[in-house]
């Protein structure tokens, strides 16, 4: 179990994290979500005792990592792939890394072999890919065999095969019991693997639930074409649906008003975003459905004598909620800010 | 605990698996072609010279001076590399995630890096030492001015432990250069901060001035090592203080280090006591050396010569009586090299003054000077002409007396006795009681106070001439006292007798027959192509039947008075090959033989004022004291009758001296002794033809002597200047190591 509590860290007057609170649970991956900048690695290098915080603190299983016996066998972590010497073999970088941890050297060559590097155990790490380094920084962190595990964006630089292998093994990693932090600014990703997301932003908490939550959080909605939308939208209103005129050019399903909350109540909520689609003059051609399906929609219809022309249930994707999430938050947008 | 130790472990493993630390291990073995090619330069030179020149060379030592800074960057280094190329690659932030304690993670590379420090020092020092000394082969023990030898190998005090403390200092260059990468990160910036510990400033250290320079050397790392082990050290710091700082770099580069740690921890407790101990550890060398605490007053007077004043008892006898003033001088140490006490000159005379003898021939000491300071006096019984005479007695009390001539009969030896005792008399009017204590054991007790004055615990000597018999005195009233004593052309302290005698006859004999060779061999020689020991006894024969004018000045040289007056030219010709007093005597036998003395009368007017040998009062006093006697006119027969049975030539000379004490008014206060054998150091006694054998004496009884013999003419050879003996005798005062049984020397050979 990893606990963040009232992590706050200053880079001179700017706050790379602030007040920042949240728990990793065993048996669970933990998705460690935000945008570039956000705070994520300082977070994590907060935990391993690597940079002082200047108020709050960070756990692990309830003691700082740096006053651990054996660190690596309570938590394993890779933060850089980089991290390492060149000049050394694969097998002697973990050798001493096992040694510094009474961890048997016997677990060297185990390691190597479940991140698949035993053909290149030999190798001087300067002339290996930067999947293979991280998959030695894995390996590394599989080393003490911790049952808490922490990556920092492990699937940079894997290809496709390697970055399903590294979703397989965050998984089994939960599945055998594991805590397990992994942190990402790409929220697809996440959504294949986490069971639980922590998303920050300019080191606040933005949101701390189930990833299913998550999802609840942003709900579909149907986009209809009628004849008469006017009418129909009277008739839909009339059966307890929310009806919305929706502009041609606006395809986009506006974000849920129910569910995130204020962020800091710890309950597990996401902060919403404010709906942002401007009500058309016209009274438009489509209408934007919600507390109704499409079933129940073309049965109101039929009822009401409005022929339909389009009726497509719209789900949100999450990458567009993490974008409605922290939207505000990124520090280095493409888009130019308020200049 | 197991967790620090797996924490090393891992360490070692980290140094182990970077083959970069492989080859920079390699390239420390440059040290050892360094030290063995600066040695092969130094052979080349020094082959190139003459045996004579060759002794100004400067030692090569045990061979690790050049290579030694080399073999101390490389292990810095390693030590630096081990941190900060932790840095370069960002490896340090794995290394915390395994072992998130930074000061451990720090102190566990310590033992590491000391580890392999100490190893490849040692190896890397014993490798320049047998480096250097096969490139030096069979020069390596050959004798330098300065005492010490071309090279010092393993057999030589003192070498075994300078090695093994010149590589354990590897461990500590590697934890300086721990501490360096520690704190400055970039390997770089550690570097080139190890360059400017182990060269820049050391180099900066030499081209100060003097002594300035070589006592800043002293502090710097790469010379603390030698000042640890070795007797006799170039630095000025004492072995604990050496020690203490050579354990104060590395302490304040870890302290440095683990300071930068901690700011960044946020935690200060190591800089703290990092900070205490370093403030400790550079207390020990500021500490006042407790070598010597004087209670003489030195002021500059002549030349390079410092002068101080004692006041000692005239009669040791009663030593709350009446005091004297005697005047010492001093030649101090020159502050470059550790100072290892006091040499003190004796001169001798009896009359000479050790002040003027620093002044004369200070060059002689240079070297010894390195070490020490040396330290004369005028002594009580000075008779030389200048400041340091004491004016108790008048000068021509001082440096007049009567002509002895050899009595015949018991009546005119009781006369002789009348004569020489009517002119003590005189003299011992001005001041009886300082003149009853003109003896050289006396002269010791002074030398003693001297001692004291001085805070020495021991001192060496240097004794000259006559100076050897204060020197016996010396010896054997403070055995304890001696450190060293080197006595040089003096009285062995054997009792004036038959023995002593025959000595002396044969000497002067031998010196004269080598007179007589060099006249046949050289054409300039006023006697050439003549027999000239037979123009010789034919003129010694003839004025004992009938004295031999000096034409125009009234007096006349009986053949007693030829021996006299030609001795001192016999036994030193002045400078070789041109023996200026030889051509001068060969010239006076001429003109003798043609029936005119004045030849033997100018040189002898020269030097003493009277036309005729005269027997100083001034010598006498102090003669007669130490009990110079022919033994009452049976024994005075006896002598005579030796003299004239293995003296063909000199017959009667040796009585000279002795003569001059029939009659004495002043006691006998030290009689003749040689040195004991128990108690004292070994001693080593210096001497020319015609002084090695009798000086030889003086030590022959205290264990583990040994003596120089010089293979030509002179007296008095290390004041003289006489290079190859110098050698040999520094040797002896600085390292206690007499020279072996039967070492001579030569007078170099001319250029050609």
């Amino acid at each position: 179990m990893i606990e963040v509590i009232g992590l706050t860290m200053r880079y001179g007057e700017a706050r790379a994290v602030d007040d920042l609170s949240f728990t990793v649970r065993p048996g669970l991956v933990t998705g460690f979500l935000g945008p570039n900048g956000a705070g994520k690695s300082t977070t994590m290098r907060a935990v391993l005792g690597l940079e002082a915080p200047d108020a709050g603190e960070a756990l692990v299983d309830g003691v700082p990592y740096a006053r651990l016996d054996r660190p690596m066998r309570r938590l394993g972590a890779l933060l850089d792939a980089g991290d390492v010497h060149g000049g050394r073999t694969a097998e002697a970088h973990l050798r001493w890394l096992a040694r510094s941890n009474g961890i048997s050297a016997l677990r060297v060559a185990e390691v190597l072999d479940r991140v698949g590097l035993t053909p290149a155990a030999q190798r001087r790490i300067a002339g290996f890919s930067l999947g293979m380094r991280q998959r030695l920084g894995i390996a590394a962190a599989l080393l003490g065999d911790p049952p808490v595990l922490m990556f920092d964006e492990p699937v940079n630089g894997l290809d496709p095969e390697g970055v399903r292998w590294i979703r397989e093994l965050m998984r089994s990693l939960a599945a055998e019991g594991r805590t397990v932090l992994v942190s990402s600014h790409l929220m697809a990703e996440m959504a294949l693997t986490a069971d639980h997301v922590v998303v920050i932003g300019r080191g606040r908490l933005i949101a701390d639930t189930s990833m299913a939550g998550l999802v609840a959080g942003f709900r579909s909605d149907v986009l209809v074409r009628a004849a008469d939308p006017a009418r129909l939208a009277a008739a839909l209103r009339a059966h307890g649906a929310t009806v919305t005129p929706v502009q041609e050019d606006d395809a986009a399903p506006g974000p849920g008003t129910a569910g995130p909350a204020a962020p800091g109540d710890g309950s597990g909520t996401a902060r919403p975003a404010a709906p942002a689609t401007p009500y058309g003059s016209d009274g438009g051609a489509a209408l934007a459905v919600r507390d109704m399906d499409a079933r129940r929609i073309g049965e109101v219809a039929l009822a009401a004598g409005v022929a339909l022309r389009e009726l497509r249930p719209r789900a949100v994707s999450l990458e567009e909620a993490f974008m409605e999430l922290t939207g505000e938050s990124v520090e280095f947008g493409a888009a130019g800010s308020a200049a | 605990m197991s967790r620090v130790f797996d924490v090393i472990a891992a360490e070692w493993e980290k140094f182990r698996s970077l083959r970069s630390n492989g080859w920079l291990l390699l390239a420390s073995l440059l040290a050892v072609g360094l030290s063995a090619g600066v040695t092969a330069m130094v052979v080349r030179g020094y082959d190139n010279q003459t045996p004579d020149e060759r002794l100004s060379f400067s030692s090569v030592g045990d061979g690790l001076s050049t290579g030694l800074p080399v073999a101390y960057f490389v292990l810095a280094a390693l030590g630096a590399l081990s941190v900060s190329s932790e840095h370069a690659t960002g490896m340090i932030r794995t290394s915390l995630v395994a072992v998130p304690r930074r000061g451990l993670l720090l102190f566990a590379k310590a033992p590491v890096v000391a580890g392999i420090g100490l190893a490849a020092g040692l190896a890397l020092a014993f490798g320049m030492h047998a480096a250097a000394m096969a490139v030096l082969g069979g020069r390596a023990d050959d004798r330098l001015l300065d005492g010490t030898t071309l090279g010092t190998t393993l057999s030589q005090p003192g070498v075994l432990p300078g090695l093994l403390v010149a590589g354990a200092a590897g461990a500590a260059a590697a934890l300086v250069g721990l501490g360096v990468g520690a704190l400055v990160r970039s390997t770089a910036g550690a570097l080139v901060t190890l360059i400017v510990i182990l060269f820049v400033l050391p180099g900066a250290a030499q081209v100060l001035p003097r002594p300035l320079g070589p006592r800043v050397g002293s502090f710097m790392f790469e010379n603390l090592p030698e000042q640890i082990a070795h007797p006799h050290p170039e630095g000025v710091l004492g072995p604990i203080a050496a020690l203490a700082l050579l354990i104060a770099y590395p302490v304040v580069a870890l302290t440095g280090g683990a300071a930068a740690i901690a700011l960044r921890g946020r935690r200060f407790r190591p800089l703290a006591v990092g900070l205490a101990a370093t403030v400790l550890l550079a207390l020990v060398p500021a500490l006042p050396s407790s070598a010597s605490t004087s209670a003489l007053t030195w002021s500059k007077c002549r030349g390079e010569v410092e002068c101080a004043t004692l006041a000692v008892p005239v009669d040791w006898a009663r030593p709350q009586g009446r005091k004297i003033t005697i005047r010492l001088g001093r030649l101090p140490a020159t502050g470059t090299h550790r100072r290892l006490g006091v040499v003190f000159s004796i001169p001798g005379g009896p009359g000479g003054s050790g002040i003027g003898d620093l002044e004369k021939h200070g060059a002689s000491f240079a070297e010894l000077r390195r070490h020490f300071d040396v330290v004369s006096f005028a002594p009580r019984n000075v008779t030389d002409d200048g400041p340091d005479r004491p004016r108790a007695f008048s000068l021509d009390c001082l440096k007049t007396g009567p002509w002895i001539e050899l009595p015949d009969d018991r009546a005119e030896f009781a006369a002789l006795g009348e004569r020489n005792r009517a002119a003590a008399e005189q003299c011992r009017r001005a001041d009886p009681e300082y003149f009853d204590n003109l003896d050289s054991a006396s002269v010791a007790r002074d030398i003693e106070a001297v001692r004291a004055a001085l805070g020495e615990a021991r001192l060496s000597f240097v004794a000259t001439s006559y100076g050897t018999v204060p020197a016996a005195a010396y010896a054997r009233l403070f055995p304890g006292r001696v450190r060293a004593m080197y006595v040089d052309g003096g009285d062995g302290g054997r009792p004036e007798g038959e023995a002593e005698q025959r000595v002396r006859y044969a000497s002067i004999e031998r010196q004269f027959a080598r007179f007589a060779a060099w006249c046949r061999a050289t054409t300039t020689c006023a006697l050439h192509g003549r027999d000239v020991v037979r123009v010789w006894q034919d003129l010694v024969a003839s004025a004992d039947r009938s004295p031999v004018p000096v034409r125009g000045r009234g007096v006349a040289y009986s053949g007693f008075d030829f021996k006299v007056a030609a001795a001192p030219s016999v036994v030193s010709p002045g400078p070789m090959p041109q023996a200026p007093r030889w051509h001068e005597l060969a010239a006076a036998i001429a003109k003798a033989a043609a029936g005119d003395a004045a030849g033997f009368a100018s040189y002898v007017e020269a030097v003493t004022g009277s036309p005729k040998p005269m027997s100083f009062r001034g010598m006498n006093m102090t003669h007669c004291q130490d009990g110079l006697s022919v033994g009452g006119y049976e024994g005075y027969r006896r002598l005579r009758a030796l003299g004239e049975k293995v003296s063909p030539n000199f017959a009667g000379n040796e009585l000279w001296h002795p003569l001059a004490c029939v009659g004495w008014p002043a006691p006998v206060k030290n009689p003749p002794a040689a040195p004991p054998s128990r108690g004292l150091p070994p001693m080593v006694a210096a001497g020319s033809w015609t002084d090695h054998d009798d000086t030889a004496y003086l030590v022959r009884n205290v264990p583990g002597s040994s003596t120089i013999r010089y293979d030509g003419s002179g007296h008095g050879l290390y004041l003289s200047g006489e290079r190859c003996t110098i050698a040999h005798a520094n040797r002896y005062l600085l390292t206690l190591t007499p020279p072996a049984p039967g070492t001579t020397c030569a007078p170099p050979a001319p250029k050609p």
